[in-house]
């Protein structure tokens, strides 16, 4: 793992004016990713996970606005860009591959195509050469006889190929961050487990840093480095994989891993839920967005809006309580 | 997600009651369907009072003081002294009170038309959509599709060219012009209607709330009528609006052609043909007022129903930009 | 593919054959007896007697069809009865189709040129005044009846008009380009405009449909230069049911020739029709209708298949 700090987003800060109201999708959220890095971005959804993909990419279109915040790759503040510069990045730089429907790809256009489309914009190589590459391409993510899957169209190819594919053209201009968007959400976990073996191998011959969006913490647990949770917009809990697993100091972070149904939990115990519903991002809570909803909440969670602090070595928590929590844990 | 499916469905019928609350907000704030909204009014109103509002018995022929001839030009006057508003047609009659009369004449025959063809469309819509891919569903979309073969406006003049102008017998009962072209235009745009009907309630019926009914017992019937129609009314009252708009347009056209309503009685679009003689004369009113009309009572509904349509699907107004 | 098209032919016969079993009820469910009817004002008996022996009126209604449909496959559309007493309806009808059909095609040309950029740029300005406007226009435009329209050109450039009716009789395409064209230039403007604001508004409404998708995201996300986007992924996308929309709108544009027709005085088959029918001619009226819906059926049948080569998805997916 490298030190260099691939992506450093500060106090972000995404809404949406629509006209039932300010929709806060991202209220002032902070984390970071090195190179090599795998992080792994939780949430429900509504959480502000893909907005906060689509702020880094500047893909947010009215009504939405980025109103504040940073953020920084390689050093240099995005928002700053112009349109134009940001169009240089996408697909370049930084790389989204989005859940998989049959609608993410151009029904009319030959997977070939559009693959092809990416590299004609972002390398000078020849139209022989394109052609060349996409075929490796496919062939890297495991699409066999991509010769002639390339002549083929979307709705040929399976979902998983789909995502395969999809994944193929993000990573065709050899980007530095490639963020995945619920990959295998709409696929099946034989299917799933495939297309994270792709992930593994193309992580071992990239130095890719990898922001990996999803609300499955299992898939956290197998294939991310680090992991920052998102409840309602804000960055709750973040740190590493490991330390998160073994000690949750965020009330929500508990409740995610206590709602995990386990193998040698009793028969008749019903499985957890975290009570209550997530709050409308129209209308948020007084204090603590989590508040109505935590079992340790006090009267002081509804006065103060805990930020993220740092409560062991890159280990950090938004909770007024989290140390209590931690030393009341045995 | 992983919510229980009852509560769901509940949540869902909510929404649908919200869905009309919040498009009745929408069409307050729409400034299209408020021109239409305001546009038809005023169409209604005039239809309602023609005979308080015309200035003239519509087929009352005024004589022409010597060295005028008719049709004569708006603001001027008969030999006894009428006042034409808007001029007179070729055998003296006063354009306004015609136009009036006509515009009522017409409204009339639009909405007994659109009435019937929206019920008869309805119900072999909501039948074919909610058994669908059954014999029933085959048999009524094929039905359909045969009567879409034919051009509304062929459909009728051949319809019209059977029957006959003016009274006719159908199977032996005598029925009035009106009635005749308005069933006319029933055989012609129910099915049309139908279609409609049919792909909004399939939407409706693969909606959670229909499979709760079910659940909970309810019968076929009782789901049809109870929860499918009465949630897809506002599209019912889109294309109910943007039908009338067409019926005005093709009773005009009819009338054009000199198979709708004939003279003496007052129509517009019987106007517009007379006035084709007297273009090159430049006796421009006599065709630009009846036009205008017919123009304006369609505009309005399109307005109208577009307006609609637009309160009803928020999502159409704001969409992403690329 | 080959089951698609073969699907689409099996749908489009019954189609036809139950249009035509209503086509020739027609003549039926005019009040009287069907052979007064058609003979009009003459009642000798000889020919009444005559011509329902010919029509096999005595016959059972179904044996009737059998016959009237015989004859038509056969190319055998009948006799005129009163538009030109005797003269075989194929006859009359060849000599005009030619006309209408320049007429809807002329008139089709214009309202793509100026609805499909309309369109486009209309979707891709969306809600900036640009766009306002031209959704004003056209509804506006789908609001005034195409005959008003051509009475309003007739207002505006009767001087012109005069000159080319003057000079004589309509000159057939073939004969004189020139004066063939300028009697033919305000119907169609007349025709084509009416439509153009309706398939204005379907190709906006189609592009504003495929700009919401996902692959527009897709490509955007992946740095490709919007002209591309614009170009490859939305209006390429968004002309597909555009496509299948205009070719049902040849019922529109035969309809509205009728109406264009008789306004301008053109002697194509919409006015033929009229006259059949203001004279109870029959056998025109079945004809000309029969020809209408074959046609119609005929061009949505391509119109389906058009689809399915722009559509690379419809090779698997059945009908709907």
């Amino acid at each position: 793992m490298n030190n260099a700090t691939l992506l450093k987003i500060e106090d972000l800060v995404t809404r949406f004016h629509t006209e039932y109201g300010v929709v806060r999708a991202v209220d002032g959220s902070s984390m970071h990713l090195d190179e090599g890095e795998t992080l792994g971005l939780v949430g429900e959804s509504g959480s502000g996970k893909s907005v906060t993909a689509f702020s880094v990419m500047g893909l947010i279109e009215n009504p939405g606005r980025i109103e504040s915040g940073r953020i920084y790759f390689k050093g240099e503040d995005l928002l700053a860009r112009s349109d134009a510069a940001m169009r240089r990045i996408r697909g370049k730089e930084i790389a989204i591959v989005f859940q998989d429907s049959l609608s993410s790809l151009n029904p009319t256009m030959t997977v070939g195509d559009q693959i092809g489309r990416v590299l004609r914009y972002h390398t000078s190589l020849s139209a022989r050469e394109i052609r060349g590459r996409v075929i490796e391409l496919l062939e890297q993510v495991g699409i066999s006889e991509p010769q002639k899957r390339a002549g083929n169209y979307p709705h040929e190819f399976s979902g998983g190929m789909r995502q395969r594919a999809l994944i193929a053209m993000a990573i065709s201009a050899n980007p530095s961050l490639l963020i995945l968007d619920e990959p295998t959400t709409a696929l099946d976990v034989t299917i799933e487990a495939q297309i994270f073996e792709l992930i593994e191998m193309l992580k071992r011959q990239t130095s890719m840093g990898i922001i990996l969006i999803t609300h499955d913490l299992s898939v956290v647990a197998n294939a991310c480095d680090r992991v920052a949770i998102m409840y309602s917009g804000r960055i709750v809990e973040s740190g590493s994989v490991k330390e998160i697993f073994r000690s949750p100091l965020h009330p929500y972070t508990r409740g995610l891993m206590h709602s995990i149904p386990r193998i040698d939990t009793p028969r008749e115990e019903k499985l957890y839920s975290i009570p209550g519903e997530v709050p409308d991002l129209i209308t948020l809570p007084e204090g603590c967005n989590f508040q109505p909803r935590c079992a340790y909440a006090k009267e002081k969670c509804t006065q103060t809006d805990p930020s993220l602090e740092e409560i062991e070595t890159d280990h950090h928590a938004a909770c007024i309580f989290a140390r209590e929590i931690r030393d009341g844990e045995s | 997600m992983n919510r229980d499916n009852g509560k769901a469905a509940v949540q869902e019928r909510e929404r649908h009651r919200g869905v009309i609350l919040e498009f009745w907000r929408n069409f307050r704030s729409n400034a299209l369907s408020l021109t239409g909204g305001i546009i038809v009014a005023i169409f209604v109103v005039m239809a309602l009072l023609a005979p308080l509002l015309s200035p003239a018995d519509p087929v009352k022929q005024f004589k022409v003081s010597s060295g005028m001839h008719n049709p004569l030009p708006p603001l001027t006057s008969s030999a006894e002294g009428h006042f034409f508003l808007l001029g007179s047609d070729k055998y003296g009659r006063d354009i306004l009170s015609r136009a009036l009369f006509g515009t009522r004449a017409m409204l009339r025959l639009a909405v007994g038309a659109v009435a019937l063809s929206l019920f008869i469309g309805m119900i072999m819509g909501a039948v074919a959509g909610y058994n669908r891919g059954s014999w029933l569903d085959e048999v009524i979309m094929r039905i359909v599709d045969i009567m879409l073969s034919f051009p509304a406006l062929v459909l009728a003049i051949a319809l019209l060219g059977a029957l006959g102008i003016g009274e006719t017998k159908i199977a032996g009962v005598t029925v009035s012009n009106t009635f005749k072209i308005m069933i006319v235009i029933v055989i012609a745009y129910a099915p049309r209607f139908a279609r409609v009907m049919r792909s909004v309630t399939l939407q409706e019926v693969s909606e959670d709330y229909v499979a709760a009914a079910r659940v909970m017992g309810a019968s076929d019937t009782r789901i049809i009528v109870k929860e499918i129609i009465i949630n897809t009314i506002p599209p019912v009252i889109v294309q109910g609006t943007l039908m009338m708009a067409e019926t005005v347009l093709i009773s005009a056209s009819l009338s054009f052609l000199g198979l709708g309503l004939q003279p003496p009685a007052p129509s517009l679009g019987v106007m517009l043909n007379e006035a084709r003689d007297y273009l090159f004369q430049g006796s421009w009113w006599y065709a630009v007022v009846p036009g205008v009309f017919i123009s304006l009572a369609i505009l309005g509904f399109n307005f109208l129903g577009d307006g609609l349509r637009d309160s009803l699907d928020p999502r159409q107004a704001r969409r992403v930009k690329i | 593919m080959g089951t698609y098209i073969l699907k689409r032919v099996l749908l489009a016969i019954p189609t036809l054959f139950f249009a035509s079993i209503l086509v020739f009820l027609l003549v039926h469910i005019a009040p009287g007896d069907p052979v007064r009817v058609m003979l009009g004002p003459v009642q000798d008996p000889a020919l009444v007697e005559k011509l329902q022996q010919k029509l096999g009126l005595d016959l059972p209604l179904h044996q009737q069809y059998l016959i009237w449909a015989g004859n038509v496959i056969k190319g055998d559309l009948g006799i005129s009865t009163s538009v030109q007493r005797g003269a075989p309806v194929g006859e009359l009808i060849s000599q005009r189709y030619g006309v209408t059909l320049e007429l809807a095609l002329f008139a089709l040309l214009i309202a793509l040129l100026i609805a499909v950029p309309t369109g486009i740029l209309s979707a891709l300005r969306q809600n900036k005044p640009s766009d306002h406007i031209s959704r004003v226009f056209a509804l506006v435009g789908i609001s005034i009846p195409n005959f008003f329209v051509g009475i309003l050109l007739i207002l505006l450039f009767g001087v012109v008009l005069l000159k080319s009716w003057g000079s004589g009789g309509f000159v057939p395409f073939s004969e004189g380009v020139g004066s063939n064209l300028q009697r033919m230039f305000l119907p169609a403007i007349a025709l084509g405009t009416s439509y153009s604001a309706v398939v204005m508004r379907m190709m906006r409404s189609s592009m504003l449909d495929v700009m919401g998708k996902d692959y527009v995201r897709t490509a955007r996300a992946m740095g490709v230069k919007k002209s591309s986007v614009v170009r490859r992924d939305i209006v390429r996308n968004a002309l597909i049911p555009v496509v299948t929309v205009i070719g049902n709108s040849i019922g529109y544009l035969l309809g509205g020739s009728v109406v264009t027709e008789m306004v301008f005085r053109l002697p194509g088959i919409g006015s033929l029709v009229m006259n059949a029918v203001f004279r109870r001619d029959f056998p025109v009226i079945q004809a000309v209708v029969l020809i209408i819906v074959a046609v119609r059926i005929v061009v949505n049948l391509v119109v389906d298949l058009l689809y399915a080569k722009l559509d690379p998805r419809i090779q698997y997916t059945s009908t709907e």
